[in-house]
Protein backbone atom coordinates (compact mmCIF):
# COMPACT_ATOMS: atom_id res chain seq x y z
CA UNK A 1 0.00 0.00 0.00
CA UNK A 2 1.59 3.43 -1.26
CA UNK A 3 0.85 6.20 1.00
CA UNK A 4 -1.14 8.90 -1.32
CA UNK A 5 1.07 11.67 -2.83
CA UNK A 6 0.08 14.48 -4.87
CA UNK A 7 2.94 14.50 -7.40
CA UNK A 8 2.11 10.80 -7.95
CA UNK A 9 -1.36 12.11 -8.69
CA UNK A 10 -0.49 14.71 -10.65
CA UNK A 11 1.89 12.62 -12.77
CA UNK A 12 -0.98 10.77 -13.45
CA UNK A 13 -3.07 13.33 -14.61
CA UNK A 14 -0.60 14.51 -17.24
CA UNK A 15 -0.09 10.73 -18.29
CA UNK A 16 -3.33 10.38 -19.14
CA UNK A 17 -3.65 13.96 -20.60
CA UNK A 18 -6.61 14.92 -18.68
CA UNK A 19 -9.98 13.59 -17.51
CA UNK A 20 -13.04 13.55 -19.05
CA UNK A 21 -16.07 11.49 -18.48
CA UNK A 22 -14.91 9.33 -21.35
CA UNK A 23 -11.99 8.23 -19.46
CA UNK A 24 -12.50 8.85 -16.24
CA UNK A 25 -13.49 4.78 -15.13
CA UNK A 26 -10.24 3.88 -16.81
CA UNK A 27 -8.26 6.75 -14.93
CA UNK A 28 -9.92 5.77 -11.73
CA UNK A 29 -8.33 2.28 -12.05
CA UNK A 30 -5.10 4.22 -12.68
CA UNK A 31 -5.25 5.55 -9.60
CA UNK A 32 -6.14 2.58 -7.64
CA UNK A 33 -3.44 0.56 -9.45
CA UNK A 34 -0.94 3.42 -8.41
CA UNK A 35 -2.51 4.01 -4.88
CA UNK A 36 -4.00 0.57 -3.64
CA UNK A 37 -7.29 2.49 -3.42
CA UNK A 38 -8.91 5.58 -4.37
CA UNK A 39 -8.40 8.52 -2.11
CA UNK A 40 -11.07 11.07 -0.94
CA UNK A 41 -9.13 13.76 -2.07
CA UNK A 42 -9.00 12.32 -5.96
CA UNK A 43 -12.75 11.57 -5.48
CA UNK A 44 -12.93 15.13 -4.78
CA UNK A 45 -10.54 16.34 -7.46
CA UNK A 46 -12.76 14.67 -10.56
CA UNK A 47 -15.87 15.43 -9.34
CA UNK A 48 -14.60 18.77 -10.20
CA UNK A 49 -13.04 17.65 -13.43
CA UNK A 50 -15.97 15.93 -14.95
CA UNK A 51 -18.75 18.07 -13.76
CA UNK A 52 -20.18 14.94 -11.61
CA UNK A 53 -21.00 15.08 -8.19
CA UNK A 54 -18.83 13.46 -5.75
CA UNK A 55 -21.65 11.36 -4.78
CA UNK A 56 -22.22 10.20 -8.03
CA UNK A 57 -18.56 9.04 -8.33
CA UNK A 58 -18.21 7.34 -5.09
CA UNK A 59 -21.83 5.26 -5.21
CA UNK A 60 -20.06 3.91 -8.51
CA UNK A 61 -16.38 3.33 -7.15
CA UNK A 62 -17.83 1.36 -4.07
CA UNK A 63 -20.27 -0.53 -6.24
CA UNK A 64 -16.61 -2.48 -7.68
CA UNK A 65 -15.45 -5.64 -5.69
CA UNK A 66 -11.89 -4.32 -6.69
CA UNK A 67 -12.18 -0.45 -5.91
CA UNK A 68 -10.98 0.24 -2.56
CA UNK A 69 -11.98 3.68 -0.86
CA UNK A 70 -9.47 3.41 1.78
CA UNK A 71 -6.50 1.52 3.21
CA UNK A 72 -7.28 -2.04 4.18
CA UNK A 73 -5.33 -3.41 6.32
CA UNK A 74 -3.30 -6.28 4.56
CA UNK A 75 -3.76 -5.03 1.63
CA UNK B 1 -13.42 -35.43 -35.47
CA UNK B 2 -10.41 -33.17 -35.71
CA UNK B 3 -9.27 -29.57 -34.33
CA UNK B 4 -9.86 -27.32 -37.52
CA UNK B 5 -7.78 -24.41 -36.86
CA UNK B 6 -9.12 -21.20 -38.00
CA UNK B 7 -9.29 -18.87 -35.53
CA UNK B 8 -6.48 -20.49 -33.29
CA UNK B 9 -3.88 -20.90 -36.55
CA UNK B 10 -1.54 -18.28 -35.19
CA UNK B 11 -1.88 -19.14 -31.66
CA UNK B 12 1.02 -19.23 -29.92
CA UNK B 13 3.71 -19.08 -33.27
CA UNK B 14 4.95 -15.99 -32.87
CA UNK B 15 5.40 -13.12 -29.73
CA UNK B 16 2.85 -11.31 -29.01
CA UNK B 17 3.88 -7.98 -29.91
CA UNK B 18 5.39 -9.19 -33.03
CA UNK B 19 4.17 -7.06 -35.71
CA UNK B 20 5.87 -8.37 -38.50
CA UNK B 21 5.80 -12.30 -37.37
CA UNK B 22 2.14 -11.90 -37.79
CA UNK B 23 2.16 -10.31 -41.06
CA UNK B 24 4.77 -12.89 -42.17
CA UNK B 25 1.36 -15.30 -41.36
CA UNK B 26 -1.42 -13.66 -43.18
CA UNK B 27 -1.49 -10.93 -41.18
CA UNK B 28 -3.84 -7.27 -41.79
CA UNK B 29 -5.00 -9.16 -45.09
CA UNK B 30 -8.30 -8.86 -43.67
CA UNK B 31 -7.92 -5.04 -42.79
CA UNK B 32 -6.40 -4.60 -46.47
CA UNK B 33 -9.18 -6.01 -48.13
CA UNK B 34 -11.87 -4.04 -46.04
CA UNK B 35 -10.12 -0.92 -46.77
CA UNK B 36 -10.34 -1.12 -50.18
CA UNK B 37 -13.96 -1.68 -50.43
CA UNK B 38 -16.69 0.59 -48.64
CA UNK B 39 -18.08 -0.06 -45.56
CA UNK B 40 -21.37 -0.92 -46.44
CA UNK B 41 -19.23 -4.18 -48.64
CA UNK B 42 -17.73 -5.31 -45.37
CA UNK B 43 -20.84 -5.06 -43.48
CA UNK B 44 -22.77 -7.26 -46.36
CA UNK B 45 -19.60 -9.25 -46.07
CA UNK B 46 -20.41 -10.12 -42.53
CA UNK B 47 -23.71 -10.30 -43.12
CA UNK B 48 -23.98 -13.25 -45.83
CA UNK B 49 -20.99 -14.71 -43.91
CA UNK B 50 -23.95 -16.16 -41.25
CA UNK B 51 -21.32 -14.82 -38.20
CA UNK B 52 -23.36 -15.19 -35.22
CA UNK B 53 -21.71 -13.45 -31.76
CA UNK B 54 -20.26 -16.09 -29.77
CA UNK B 55 -20.31 -14.17 -26.23
CA UNK B 56 -23.47 -16.14 -24.92
CA UNK B 57 -26.72 -14.36 -27.06
CA UNK B 58 -25.55 -15.62 -31.19
CA UNK B 59 -27.12 -12.43 -32.05
CA UNK B 60 -26.48 -12.27 -36.11
CA UNK B 61 -23.15 -9.43 -35.80
CA UNK B 62 -23.90 -8.35 -39.37
CA UNK B 63 -27.25 -7.26 -37.99
CA UNK B 64 -25.62 -5.61 -35.32
CA UNK B 65 -23.30 -3.80 -37.54
CA UNK B 66 -25.95 -2.46 -40.04
CA UNK B 67 -28.03 -1.27 -37.25
CA UNK B 68 -25.49 1.07 -35.69
CA UNK B 69 -24.04 2.11 -39.22
CA UNK B 70 -27.38 3.50 -40.48
CA UNK B 71 -27.83 5.56 -36.91
CA UNK B 72 -26.99 9.10 -38.21
CA UNK B 73 -25.63 10.39 -34.63
CA UNK B 74 -22.39 10.87 -34.10
CA UNK B 75 -19.66 9.89 -32.93
CA UNK B 76 -19.94 6.29 -32.63
CA UNK B 77 -18.28 3.65 -30.71
CA UNK B 78 -16.71 0.08 -30.85
CA UNK B 79 -16.38 -1.83 -27.91
CA UNK B 80 -14.71 -5.04 -27.56
CA UNK B 81 -16.03 -7.19 -24.93
CA UNK B 82 -13.30 -9.14 -23.42
CA UNK B 83 -14.67 -9.19 -19.93
CA UNK B 84 -15.08 -13.14 -20.28
CA UNK B 85 -16.86 -14.06 -16.93
CA UNK B 86 -19.18 -17.46 -17.69
CA UNK B 87 -18.45 -19.91 -15.56
CA UNK B 88 -16.27 -22.27 -17.38
CA UNK B 89 -15.31 -19.96 -19.92
CA UNK B 90 -11.53 -19.27 -21.24
CA UNK B 91 -11.73 -19.38 -25.23
CA UNK B 92 -10.89 -15.37 -25.02
CA UNK B 93 -8.01 -15.34 -23.17
CA UNK B 94 -6.48 -18.01 -25.61
CA UNK B 95 -7.23 -15.26 -28.70
CA UNK B 96 -5.95 -12.62 -26.81
CA UNK B 97 -2.53 -13.67 -25.30
CA UNK B 98 -1.96 -15.88 -28.28
CA UNK B 99 -3.17 -14.17 -31.55
CA UNK B 100 -3.69 -10.48 -30.15
CA UNK B 101 -2.62 -9.00 -33.72
CA UNK B 102 -5.98 -10.67 -35.33
CA UNK B 103 -8.31 -9.48 -32.56
CA UNK B 104 -7.05 -5.95 -33.11
CA UNK B 105 -7.50 -6.52 -37.03
CA UNK B 106 -10.82 -7.48 -36.10
CA UNK B 107 -11.65 -4.96 -34.17
CA UNK B 108 -10.50 -2.19 -36.75
CA UNK B 109 -12.25 -3.89 -39.84
CA UNK B 110 -15.50 -3.25 -37.12
CA UNK B 111 -14.79 0.60 -36.25
CA UNK B 112 -13.84 0.93 -40.35
CA UNK B 113 -17.74 -0.67 -41.21
CA UNK B 114 -19.73 0.78 -38.49
CA UNK B 115 -17.84 4.46 -38.93
CA UNK B 116 -16.52 4.75 -35.26
CA UNK B 117 -13.85 6.95 -34.70
CA UNK B 118 -12.87 5.52 -30.94
CA UNK B 119 -12.72 1.96 -29.73
CA UNK B 120 -12.45 0.15 -26.30
CA UNK B 121 -11.11 -2.86 -25.30
CA UNK B 122 -12.80 -3.86 -21.64
CA UNK B 123 -10.74 -6.73 -20.50
CA UNK B 124 -11.72 -8.87 -17.25
CA UNK B 125 -10.22 -7.63 -14.18
CA UNK B 126 -8.10 -10.86 -13.31
CA UNK B 127 -7.04 -10.72 -16.89
CA UNK B 128 -3.85 -8.59 -15.63
CA UNK B 129 -1.13 -10.07 -17.59
CA UNK B 130 -3.36 -9.67 -20.62
CA UNK B 131 -4.16 -6.34 -20.22
CA UNK B 132 -0.35 -5.15 -19.78
CA UNK B 133 -0.27 -6.99 -23.27
CA UNK B 134 -2.82 -5.25 -24.45
CA UNK B 135 -1.41 -1.99 -23.36
CA UNK B 136 2.03 -2.41 -24.95
CA UNK B 137 0.26 -3.77 -27.89
CA UNK B 138 -1.56 -0.53 -28.34
CA UNK B 139 1.63 1.37 -28.37
CA UNK B 140 3.01 -0.91 -30.62
CA UNK B 141 0.02 -0.22 -33.33
CA UNK B 142 0.17 3.27 -33.05
CA UNK B 143 4.10 3.07 -33.96
CA UNK B 144 2.94 0.74 -36.77
CA UNK B 145 0.40 3.53 -38.00
CA UNK B 146 -2.25 1.06 -37.29
CA UNK B 147 -3.73 2.79 -34.91
CA UNK B 148 -4.45 7.04 -35.01
CA UNK B 149 -5.42 8.92 -38.23
CA UNK B 150 -5.26 7.58 -41.68
CA UNK B 151 -4.57 3.91 -40.99
CA UNK B 152 -2.68 2.23 -43.45
CA UNK B 153 -2.22 5.93 -45.88
CA UNK B 154 -6.71 5.39 -45.86
CA UNK B 155 -8.86 7.79 -45.01
CA UNK B 156 -9.73 6.10 -41.86
CA UNK B 157 -8.91 6.95 -38.44
CA UNK B 158 -9.50 5.18 -35.18
CA UNK B 159 -8.48 5.16 -31.73
CA UNK B 160 -8.17 2.33 -28.98
CA UNK B 161 -8.75 2.41 -25.43
CA UNK B 162 -7.78 -0.96 -23.20
CA UNK B 163 -9.83 -0.42 -20.31
CA UNK B 164 -9.28 -3.29 -16.65
CA UNK B 165 -12.48 -4.51 -15.60
CA UNK B 166 -13.07 -3.96 -11.97
CA UNK B 167 -14.97 -7.24 -10.67
CA UNK B 168 -18.00 -7.48 -11.15
CA UNK B 169 -19.20 -10.33 -13.57
CA UNK B 170 -22.33 -8.73 -14.87
CA UNK B 171 -20.05 -6.32 -16.62
CA UNK B 172 -19.95 -8.60 -19.36
CA UNK B 173 -23.37 -7.78 -20.12
CA UNK B 174 -23.82 -5.60 -22.81
CA UNK B 175 -25.57 -2.99 -21.19
CA UNK B 176 -23.80 -3.06 -18.00
CA UNK B 177 -20.58 -3.01 -19.50
CA UNK B 178 -21.53 -0.02 -21.24
CA UNK B 179 -22.53 1.54 -17.96
CA UNK B 180 -19.06 0.66 -16.82
CA UNK B 181 -17.24 2.37 -18.77
CA UNK B 182 -19.54 5.89 -18.14
CA UNK B 183 -18.01 5.46 -14.67
CA UNK B 184 -21.23 4.12 -13.14
CA UNK B 185 -22.72 1.29 -11.61
CA UNK B 186 -22.41 -2.19 -14.19
CA UNK B 187 -25.91 -2.41 -14.50
CA UNK B 188 -27.86 -4.39 -17.65
CA UNK B 189 -30.78 -1.57 -18.80
CA UNK B 190 -34.50 -2.11 -20.35
CA UNK B 191 -34.25 -2.50 -24.00
CA UNK B 192 -35.15 -1.43 -26.54
CA UNK B 193 -33.19 1.40 -27.42
CA UNK B 194 -30.54 -0.82 -27.74
CA UNK B 195 -27.18 -0.40 -27.89
CA UNK B 196 -26.44 0.19 -31.68
CA UNK B 197 -29.01 3.05 -30.96
CA UNK B 198 -28.63 4.91 -27.50
CA UNK B 199 -24.99 3.13 -26.23
CA UNK B 200 -22.05 4.24 -24.92
CA UNK B 201 -22.45 7.83 -24.03
CA UNK B 202 -25.97 8.01 -25.68
CA UNK B 203 -24.17 6.96 -28.83
CA UNK B 204 -24.44 4.03 -31.51
CA UNK B 205 -22.01 1.65 -29.88
CA UNK B 206 -21.44 -1.76 -31.13
CA UNK B 207 -20.48 -4.31 -28.10
CA UNK B 208 -19.14 -7.38 -29.55
CA UNK B 209 -17.25 -10.87 -28.05
CA UNK B 210 -13.53 -11.21 -28.51
CA UNK B 211 -13.91 -14.51 -30.13
CA UNK B 212 -16.61 -13.12 -32.76
CA UNK B 213 -14.08 -10.50 -33.15
CA UNK B 214 -11.88 -12.90 -34.09
CA UNK B 215 -13.58 -14.51 -37.03
CA UNK B 216 -13.74 -11.05 -39.28
CA UNK B 217 -10.23 -10.84 -40.00
CA UNK B 218 -10.75 -14.75 -41.78
CA UNK B 219 -14.01 -13.67 -43.16
CA UNK B 220 -12.45 -10.87 -45.04
CA UNK B 221 -9.27 -12.39 -46.05
CA UNK B 222 -10.34 -16.03 -47.51
CA UNK B 223 -14.53 -14.66 -48.44
CA UNK B 224 -16.95 -15.73 -47.70
CA UNK B 225 -17.34 -18.10 -49.84
CA UNK B 226 -14.16 -19.63 -47.87
CA UNK B 227 -15.42 -19.14 -44.47
CA UNK B 228 -19.11 -21.06 -45.03
CA UNK B 229 -17.13 -24.32 -46.35
CA UNK B 230 -16.50 -24.75 -42.78
CA UNK B 231 -19.70 -25.74 -40.34
CA UNK B 232 -23.09 -25.97 -41.48
CA UNK B 233 -25.63 -24.03 -43.22
CA UNK B 234 -27.21 -22.32 -40.44
CA UNK B 235 -24.44 -22.14 -37.99
CA UNK B 236 -20.91 -21.47 -39.83
CA UNK B 237 -17.42 -21.69 -39.41
CA UNK B 238 -15.56 -22.85 -36.03
CA UNK B 239 -16.51 -22.42 -32.45
CA UNK B 240 -13.53 -22.37 -29.30
CA UNK B 241 -15.28 -24.90 -26.69
CA UNK B 242 -13.74 -24.56 -23.33
CA UNK B 243 -13.83 -27.79 -21.97
CA UNK B 244 -14.22 -28.43 -18.51
CA UNK B 245 -15.09 -30.53 -15.23
CA UNK B 246 -14.74 -33.64 -14.89
CA UNK B 247 -12.45 -34.70 -17.47
CA UNK B 248 -9.09 -35.91 -17.90
CA UNK B 249 -7.78 -33.60 -20.28
CA UNK B 250 -9.72 -30.36 -20.75
CA UNK B 251 -8.81 -27.17 -22.60
CA UNK B 252 -9.78 -25.26 -25.54
CA UNK B 253 -10.43 -27.11 -28.57
CA UNK B 254 -11.84 -25.52 -31.95
CA UNK B 255 -14.26 -27.31 -33.70
CA UNK B 256 -15.99 -27.13 -36.88
CA UNK B 257 -19.72 -26.32 -36.02
CA UNK B 258 -21.59 -29.52 -36.23
CA UNK B 259 -18.47 -31.58 -37.13
CA UNK B 260 -18.89 -34.15 -33.95
CA UNK B 261 -21.08 -34.63 -31.11
CA UNK B 262 -21.16 -33.85 -27.31
CA UNK B 263 -20.24 -37.65 -26.40
CA UNK B 264 -17.07 -37.07 -29.07
CA UNK B 265 -16.25 -33.66 -27.79
CA UNK B 266 -15.86 -34.94 -24.47
CA UNK B 267 -14.43 -38.48 -24.94
CA UNK B 268 -12.03 -37.57 -28.32
CA UNK B 269 -10.80 -34.85 -27.21
CA UNK B 270 -11.13 -34.62 -22.91
CA UNK B 271 -10.48 -38.48 -22.92
CA UNK B 272 -13.38 -38.71 -21.32
CA UNK B 273 -14.44 -38.83 -17.26
CA UNK B 274 -11.53 -37.50 -14.81
CA UNK B 275 -11.96 -40.98 -12.44
CA UNK B 276 -13.75 -43.15 -15.73
CA UNK B 277 -17.51 -43.07 -14.26
CA UNK B 278 -20.03 -42.35 -16.41
CA UNK B 279 -21.07 -39.01 -17.74
CA UNK B 280 -23.86 -37.56 -15.21
CA UNK B 281 -24.80 -34.12 -16.83
CA UNK B 282 -23.28 -31.75 -18.93
CA UNK B 283 -23.50 -27.97 -19.25
CA UNK B 284 -23.30 -26.76 -22.59
CA UNK B 285 -22.76 -23.52 -22.43
CA UNK B 286 -21.45 -21.84 -19.57
CA UNK B 287 -22.43 -22.08 -15.86
CA UNK B 288 -26.11 -20.50 -17.11
CA UNK B 289 -26.86 -22.93 -19.27
CA UNK B 290 -29.29 -26.04 -18.61
CA UNK B 291 -28.10 -29.54 -18.06
CA UNK B 292 -28.57 -32.65 -20.61
CA UNK B 293 -28.29 -35.56 -19.19
CA UNK B 294 -26.56 -39.28 -20.76
CA UNK B 295 -29.79 -39.38 -23.24
CA UNK B 296 -28.24 -36.50 -25.30
CA UNK B 297 -24.88 -36.68 -25.72
CA UNK B 298 -25.03 -38.14 -28.99
CA UNK B 299 -26.35 -33.93 -29.65
CA UNK B 300 -24.51 -32.56 -32.51
CA UNK B 301 -22.55 -29.67 -31.91
CA UNK B 302 -24.61 -26.76 -33.43
CA UNK B 303 -26.29 -24.11 -31.82
CA UNK B 304 -29.88 -25.66 -33.25
CA UNK B 305 -29.06 -29.42 -32.07
CA UNK B 306 -28.06 -28.48 -28.63
CA UNK B 307 -31.19 -26.17 -28.54
CA UNK B 308 -33.73 -28.95 -29.44
CA UNK B 309 -32.00 -30.73 -26.98
CA UNK B 310 -33.29 -28.74 -24.24
CA UNK B 311 -29.95 -26.86 -23.52
CA UNK B 312 -27.93 -23.60 -25.48
CA UNK B 313 -24.76 -23.35 -26.55
CA UNK B 314 -24.50 -20.17 -24.85
CA UNK B 315 -20.25 -19.35 -25.27
CA UNK B 316 -19.63 -22.92 -25.96
CA UNK B 317 -18.13 -23.49 -22.43
CA UNK B 318 -18.61 -27.40 -21.67
CA UNK B 319 -18.70 -28.28 -18.01
CA UNK B 320 -18.91 -32.20 -17.65
CA UNK B 321 -20.19 -33.91 -14.11
CA UNK B 322 -19.50 -37.28 -13.55
CA UNK B 323 -22.09 -40.26 -12.20
CA UNK B 324 -22.15 -39.70 -8.06
CA UNK B 325 -22.40 -36.34 -7.70
CA UNK B 326 -25.78 -34.60 -7.36
CA UNK B 327 -26.95 -32.23 -9.02
CA UNK B 328 -28.16 -30.57 -6.08
CA UNK B 329 -24.36 -29.91 -4.91
CA UNK B 330 -23.94 -28.48 -8.10
CA UNK B 331 -26.36 -25.92 -8.38
CA UNK B 332 -25.71 -25.27 -4.86
CA UNK B 333 -22.01 -23.92 -5.82
CA UNK B 334 -23.52 -22.11 -9.35
CA UNK B 335 -25.97 -19.85 -6.91
CA UNK B 336 -23.49 -18.56 -4.42
CA UNK B 337 -21.61 -17.19 -7.32
CA UNK B 338 -24.96 -15.99 -9.57
CA UNK B 339 -26.46 -14.75 -6.02
CA UNK B 340 -23.06 -13.02 -5.06
CA UNK B 341 -23.01 -11.04 -9.12
CA UNK B 342 -26.92 -10.39 -9.44
CA UNK B 343 -26.48 -6.15 -10.03
CA UNK B 344 -29.71 -5.65 -7.96
CA UNK B 345 -31.30 -4.36 -10.66
CA UNK B 346 -34.49 -5.74 -11.35
CA UNK B 347 -36.70 -7.95 -8.47
CA UNK B 348 -36.83 -11.57 -10.36
CA UNK B 349 -33.34 -11.90 -10.18
CA UNK B 350 -32.11 -9.87 -6.80
CA UNK B 351 -34.49 -11.26 -4.68
CA UNK B 352 -35.14 -14.71 -6.99
CA UNK B 353 -31.00 -15.54 -6.58
CA UNK B 354 -31.60 -15.40 -3.04
CA UNK B 355 -34.81 -17.42 -2.86
CA UNK B 356 -33.78 -20.40 -4.82
CA UNK B 357 -30.43 -20.08 -2.83
CA UNK B 358 -32.23 -20.60 0.58
CA UNK B 359 -34.47 -23.16 -0.68
CA UNK B 360 -31.24 -25.15 -2.02
CA UNK B 361 -29.91 -24.85 1.24
CA UNK B 362 -32.78 -25.99 3.11
CA UNK B 363 -33.00 -29.22 1.05
CA UNK B 364 -29.13 -29.90 1.00
CA UNK B 365 -29.73 -29.41 4.20
CA UNK B 366 -32.22 -32.53 4.49
CA UNK B 367 -35.11 -30.35 5.39
CA UNK B 368 -37.07 -29.42 2.40
CA UNK B 369 -40.18 -30.55 1.42
CA UNK B 370 -42.34 -31.81 -1.37
CA UNK B 371 -43.58 -27.70 -1.29
CA UNK B 372 -40.56 -26.76 -1.61
CA UNK B 373 -39.56 -28.08 -5.51
CA UNK B 374 -42.58 -26.74 -6.32
CA UNK B 375 -41.53 -23.20 -4.89
CA UNK B 376 -38.02 -23.46 -6.75
CA UNK B 377 -39.89 -24.24 -9.75
CA UNK B 378 -42.44 -21.13 -9.76
CA UNK B 379 -39.76 -18.72 -8.32
CA UNK B 380 -37.13 -20.20 -11.22
CA UNK B 381 -39.68 -19.57 -14.43
CA UNK B 382 -40.77 -16.26 -12.84
CA UNK B 383 -37.07 -15.19 -12.87
CA UNK B 384 -36.77 -16.49 -16.81
CA UNK B 385 -39.51 -14.69 -17.53
CA UNK B 386 -39.30 -11.11 -15.98
CA UNK B 387 -35.94 -10.32 -15.26
CA UNK B 388 -34.66 -7.87 -18.23
CA UNK B 389 -30.73 -9.21 -18.62
CA UNK B 390 -29.17 -12.90 -19.94
CA UNK B 391 -28.15 -13.10 -16.39
CA UNK B 392 -31.33 -13.23 -14.97
CA UNK B 393 -32.96 -15.06 -17.38
CA UNK B 394 -30.40 -17.72 -17.36
CA UNK B 395 -29.11 -18.54 -13.61
CA UNK B 396 -32.25 -20.72 -12.92
CA UNK B 397 -32.49 -22.90 -15.92
CA UNK B 398 -29.69 -25.20 -14.68
CA UNK B 399 -32.00 -25.45 -11.47
CA UNK B 400 -34.85 -26.18 -13.42
CA UNK B 401 -33.43 -28.69 -15.76
CA UNK B 402 -31.81 -30.39 -12.58
CA UNK B 403 -35.43 -30.69 -11.44
CA UNK B 404 -36.67 -32.48 -14.89
CA UNK B 405 -33.84 -34.68 -15.81
CA UNK B 406 -32.98 -35.66 -12.07
CA UNK B 407 -35.78 -35.71 -9.44
CA UNK B 408 -34.34 -38.67 -7.84
CA UNK B 409 -31.44 -36.27 -6.62
CA UNK B 410 -34.40 -33.81 -5.12
CA UNK B 411 -36.60 -36.62 -3.79
CA UNK B 412 -33.89 -38.49 -2.00
CA UNK B 413 -33.43 -35.17 -0.02
CA UNK B 414 -36.47 -34.28 0.52
CA UNK B 415 -38.82 -34.86 4.05
CA UNK B 416 -41.33 -37.50 3.63
CA UNK B 417 -44.32 -35.88 5.26
CA UNK B 418 -46.70 -38.18 7.42
CA UNK B 419 -50.22 -37.94 5.92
Amino acid sequence: MKEFKTQTYQNLLKSSGGVTRENLFGFLGKVQDAFGYVPREVVCDLAIRTGLSEARIYGALTSYTDFKVKVEAGG
Amino acid sequence: MKESKVLTQRVGKYKPLDLKAYQAMDGLKGLRQALATAPESVIEQIKQSGLTGRGGAGFPTGLKWASAAQEKQEPKYFICNADEGELGTFKDKVLLDGDPWAVLEGILIAAYAIGAEKAYIYIKGEYKKTATLWEKLVDEAEKAGLLGEGILGSEFSVSLQVVRGRGPYIAGEEFALISSLEARRAMSRLKPPYPTEKGLFGKPTVVNNVETIANVPVILANGVEEYRRLGVEEDPGTRLFSLSGDVKNPGIYELEMGSGTLEELINEFGQGTASGQLIKAVQPGGGTSAFLGRASLGCRLTTQAIREAGSGIGTAAVIVYEEGKSTIDIVKGLLEFYGAESCGRCVPCRIGVVKIKEIIDTLSCGNGTAEDLARLRKIGKACVAASTCGMGQAFPLPVLSALELFPEDFEAVVQKVPA
